[in-house]
């Protein structure tokens, strides 16, 4: 019974660890209906900019709050440089998303060495302990922090005008547009507020892992999992779909084995997918939409 | 909804079949002159087997991704199936894998209707993913399937030149040999634009909703698409095989090498058109050896930084691929006069 | 057998045939093929520090045959960069001879290109068992592999951590944890054949992804067999997020063995000097050894430094810098750089233990692995790395500390 009440505890953490990395894919998958391959990529630079203010005596608890706004900076400069151009050229969004990716990577690689990297602090050792149940510092934060911003980003854009404009752009662009919304502007904001929310991924992960310039890509392909299965634009969806991921994971890599978790729930995903198109909490019919371009 | 706009090679009407061959014949022989340029120097020759196994490969994505409009990232699972295919009936039963390449591409392609059953289902991004979701869980268990894939050992086929065998001393006749199976490849492409599964898999891409009110089963075309996509890259997987001798998972289920390749160098090259592929591979292939072979051992990761900085700049500056610019450009220019 | 070397033979007969014979002036060039991008980069350019230091040590004498060397870098991650870059290293950068490698399946399809040009590939610090197994004509290990790791975490595990837990083997439960690629794979499985062997009981092996997001499964999977010892073979980032998670969840083997990685700034950053203490790591053997096991392992140090700025982050380098030289040495008996006659010249060497930097000898088998060639065991101790087993390579005044876990 306490083995599976840990396993649970892990797995809703590992959740947190999803959902963190998802909410922001998921705001730009929504709204700008953009597959961007990036997106782990964003979280490593945002991680490696923790560990760089750390060396300076900042931890990263204090870092969030430099590195997220300078992600957001970024998000702005890649969305209005590279994919507002792209607009109307869906397949070519994903292709530049991807040279980004190989960009951001090796560029890392060539300043570091790709020496694996991690924060010295003593906040990575703190562990809560409940009658055996153990739960990792670092970890429970990152599960806190992934519940707050899900429900701050829930009041953002349902009591904020500006929410409200991307909620409409989420449900239909081109209603959107004729009710006096600036598409682009939305756009520009929306991505720039992902790529801000992966920034506070990359900060509050850096005590987790050894940095390396290839860390994104372990969390992308689990990230768009969780977009997919959540639903398409819907916070709470990311939100749900993150636990439900590492919650998978968790009982699938004890209870069958560690080197087939990946597999196991990759499956469980995809046939959930043919059952329920839309994900769990997407609007049936949003899957629909596919990769086409909208009409100037 | 306006319809999508498409590269006008997919707008323009398919010229008379003959004349599409020869065409197309003479575009192939084009892309025959750097082999004939370069057959003496082993390195190039060994670039452009390459480029040609990729332009075939690329060339078959395009069937269901650039035609069909259906972005699949898991072909990888399809070249993998059909490597794989292809060295163990050589290995364990001595079929010749000039021959096991057609078990190798049936393989494929009931593996492919196998998946694409329930994943045709989904649309755009959401197809995408799912088949690259599928690609990852194939690499865990071609790792887990000791018996089949040899695990995280793989399965390394003994140096056995001959033309039985598919292993030359020579690297020209690796060369010739790709050369042929693209040629093939783009070929039945040519074919294929001009049948009724072509004009339906058209249809399907502009619009899926109204191919199917006019009474096209969509998903029986999507799945014949597929499935020959999936048998060609089969077939490719199996020579990749008896080139490069060395199949482990890492090699053969990479995303950034194998599955998301095809799809990039179709995009560069012009999605949807007959030649794009080839044209993309042309570029993309040759520039990476030659970028990694300058500055791969300078700096780490050199290389691939000016690639990033290329591809990112590409889409900007080739946003319907070098083939859906050109012939827009031809078109420009003959409207002008 | 014989006729597959027959043909191999052949092959490489045919091809010499078709390539013109080139002066044999100018510099010796050696080819390294590594991967100098993607997820190996950093220990891919370790490597080749390791035959650039050898090599400057060597020109600084005068070069070999009179002639100096040059070292020309081949990029490859994946068996089909490998051939390109074998190809390009051949017929573009006219190298010699081949060295690598990092990574094992691009070493297999390196040095069978090399083989088309009847070039010599020294394999330096490849792991795979089939490499030497297959029998190619140009193939030359002089480095540790899988088998030598294996053996030396078992021989460790039964004469060092045994004794010190007060057991005897038999009554040894261990638990092998591996990463799931055919180096920790083929290590895993040798072990646990090993240890069972000995009447040691493996109460559980178990596989994992070096790039996964989260290892708590495998951790609470061992603690729940509570082995006595647990051993690890992986990668820098899953090792460490394995002792992470060890210590997040209260699990406390009486001893833990690392094999492979481990011994690095890069595990000690992470975990932190207390946390490590008393953990032992299975490694390319270190610099910080007596002169008497490792001859100029000192000189290495301080040659790397200099050239380098900064300590070498990963023992690897060294074991290729003696690779490097073993080569050289052979290259100056063989009077040539002909892969045929390299690899006769290699086959008469015979050193004893204990001749170079690494502590190792020269003795190739009939298939061409140096039988001499042994990885050591250290052990953490107040958040340094010392050399601990074999015996004569430990610092003396060192002993084993406590392998208890607090």
């Amino acid at each position: 019974m306490e083995t599976f009440l840990n396993i649970l505890v892990s797995g809703i953490l590992l959740g947190g660890i999803y959902s963190l990395v998802s909410i922001g894919l998921n705001l730009i998958f929504g709204v700008v209906r953009i597959v961007n391959f990036a997106q782990g990529e964003f979280v490593m630079l945002a991680m490696y900019a923790t560990f760089f203010l750390s060396t300076l005596g900042i931890g990263p608890y204090y870092a969030v709050f430099v590195v997220a706004p300078l992600m957001f900076v970024f998000g702005l400069a890649v969305q209005r440089l590279v994919l507002q151009p792209l607009q109307n050229e869906p397949m070519m969004q994903i292709f530049a998303t991807f040279g980004l990716l190989i960009l951001l990577e090796n560029a890392v690689l060539a300043l570091t060495r790709g020496e694996g990297l991690s924060l010295a602090g003593p906040y990575s050792r703190v562990v809560i302990d409940l009658f055996g149940l153990k739960a990792s510092g670092v970890r429970v934060i990152v599960f806190v922090a992934a519940t707050a911003i899900a429900i701050a980003l829930m009041l953002f854009l349902h009591r904020t005008m500006a929410g409200k404009a991307i909620r409409a752009v989420i449900q239909d662009r081109q209603g959107a547009r004729l009710m006096g919304i600036n598409v682009e502007r939305t756009y520009l904001l929306t991505f720039a507020l992902g790529s801000a929310l992966a920034g506070v991924a990359g900060a509050l992960l850096a005590p987790i892992y050894t940095l390396s310039p290839y860390i994104g890509g372990n969390f992308i392909l689990a990230a768009f999992a969780v977009v997919v299965l959540g639903g398409l634009g819907s916070v709470p969806g990311a939100y749900i779909g993150g636990l439900a991921v590492g919650l998978m994971e968790s009982f699938a890599g004890y209870y069958v084995d560690p080197a087939l978790k990946q597999a196991i729930w990759f499956i469980i995903f995809v046939a959930v997918l043919i059952v329920r198109p839309s994900g769990l909490l997407g609007r049936a019919g949003a899957e629909e939409v596919g990769l086409r371009a909208e009409a100037p | 909804m306006k319809p999508p706009t498409l590269p006008y090679a997919l707008e323009a009407p398919p010229p008379a079949f003959a004349r599409a061959l020869a065409a197309h014949a003479g575009l192939l022989l084009l892309s025959a002159v750097p082999l004939a340029l370069l057959w003496s120097n082993p390195y190039w020759v060994n670039v452009l087997a390459y480029t040609y196994l990729f332009a075939a490969l690329a060339a078959a994505w395009n069937i269901i991704g650039g035609f069909g409009g259906q972005f699949s990232l898991g072909h990888g699972v399809f070249f993998a199936f059909g490597a794989y295919a292809v060295a163990r009936l050589h290995l364990d039963l001595g079929v010749t894998p000039l021959l096991a390449l057609i078990p190798a591409g049936a393989l494929a392609a009931i593996v492919a209707l196998m998946i694409s059953w329930p994943t045709f289902r989904l649309r755009g991004p959401f197809f995408a993913i799912a088949t690259m979701a599928i690609n990852e869980a194939c690499f865990a268990l071609a790792n887990y399937a000791d018996s089949l894939t040899g695990g995280p050992r793989g399965i390394l086929i003994p140096f056995r030149a001959g033309i039985a065998n598919l292993i030359f001393i020579e690297r020209w006749k690796y060369a010739l040999l790709m050369f042929c199976f693209m040629v093939i490849v783009v070929l039945i492409v040519v074919a294929l634009r001009r049948s009724r599964l072509g004009h339906y898999l058209l249809a399907v891409r502009a619009d899926e909703d109204a191919a199917r009110a006019a009474g096209i089963n969509t998903l029986a075309v999507k799945l014949k698409g597929m499935a020959l996509s999936a048998a060609l890259t089969g077939v490719g997987g199996g020579l990749f095989a008896m080139y490069v001798r060395v199949l482990d998972p890492p090699t053969l289920f990479a995303l950034p090498d194998i599955g998301v390749k095809f799809a990039l160098i179709s995009l560069i090259g012009g999605i949807g058109t007959i030649m794009g592929p080839v044209v993309g591979a042309l570029l993309i292939v040759p520039l990476e050896s030659y970028l990694r072979g300058t500055l791969g051992g300078a700096i780490p990761g050199g290389h691939l930084i000016v690639l990033g900085v290329i591809l990112v700049a590409a889409s900007l500056f080739l946003k319907r691929g070098i083939v859906g610019g050109a012939s827009s450009a031809w078109n420009w220019a003959r409207r002008r006069t | 057998m014989r006729t597959v070397l027959e043909r191999w033979l052949f092959t490489a007969f045919a091809i010499t045939l078709s390539v013109p014979a080139l002066a044999q002036s100018g510099p010796i060039r050696i080819g390294a093929i590594n991967p100098y991008s993607g997820p190996m980069a950093l220990y891919g350019d370790e490597v080749s520090r390791g035959y650039q230091l050898a090599i400057d040590e060597a020109n600084a004498k005068g070069g070999v045959l009179g002639r100096k060397i040059e070292l020309i870098r081949g990029d490859a991650g994946n068996p089909q960069q490998g051939i390109t870059a074998a190809e390009k290293l051949a017929t573009q950068d006219n190298v010699d001879i081949f060295v690598g490698t990092y990574v094992s399946a691009v070493s297999n399809a390196a040095s069978d290109t090399a083989l088309r040009y009847s070039k010599l590939y020294w394999d330096t610090n490849a792991l795979a068992a089939d490499l030497t197994e297959r029998g190619l004509p140009n193939f030359v290990r002089s480095g540790p592999y899988a088998r030598s790791f294996a053996d030396i975490s078992v021989n460790g595990t039964k004469e060092l951590l045994a004794p010190a837990l007060g057991k005897s083997v038999k009554d040894l439960k261990v638990w092998i944890e591996h990463e799931d690629s055919i180096y920790g794979t083929s290590i895993a499985q040798r072990q646990k054949a090993l240890l069972e062997k000995d009447g040691a009981k493996v109460v559980g092996v178990g596989a994992h992804n070096f790039r996964a997001i989260d290892l708590t499964d495998s951790i609470l999977r061992a603690k729940g067999a509570a082995p006595d010892v647990w051993i690890n073979t992986g990668y820098v980032p899953d090792g460490n997020l394995l002792l992470r998670t060890m210590r997040d969840q209260g699990f406390k083997p009486p001893a833990v063995m690392l094999v492979g990685t481990g011994d690095t700034p890069e595990t000690l950053d992470a975990l932190g000097a207390d946390y490590l203490n008393g953990i032992t790591v299975v490694g390319y053997p270190r610099p910080d050894q007596t002169e008497t096991f490792g001859p100029g392992a000192a000189a290495y140090l301080a040659a790397y430094k200099k050239k380098y700025d900064r300590d070498p982050i990963a023992p690897q380098g060294m074991t290729a810098y003696v690779g490097m030289q073993i080569l050289l040495e052979a290259v100056a008996a063989a009077g040539s750089t002909d892969m045929e006659k390299v690899r006769a010249a290699a086959a008469k060497m015979d050193k004893p233990a204990k001749s170079y930097a690494t502590g190792f000898g020269v003795k190739f088998d009939q298939q061409f692995q140096n039988e001499r060639a042994f990885p050591t065991v250290v052990q953490w101790q107040s958040g340094k790395v010392v050399t601990v087993y074999p015996k004569e390579a430990a610092q003396p005044g060192v002993k084993l500390i406590s392998l208890q876990r607090q």
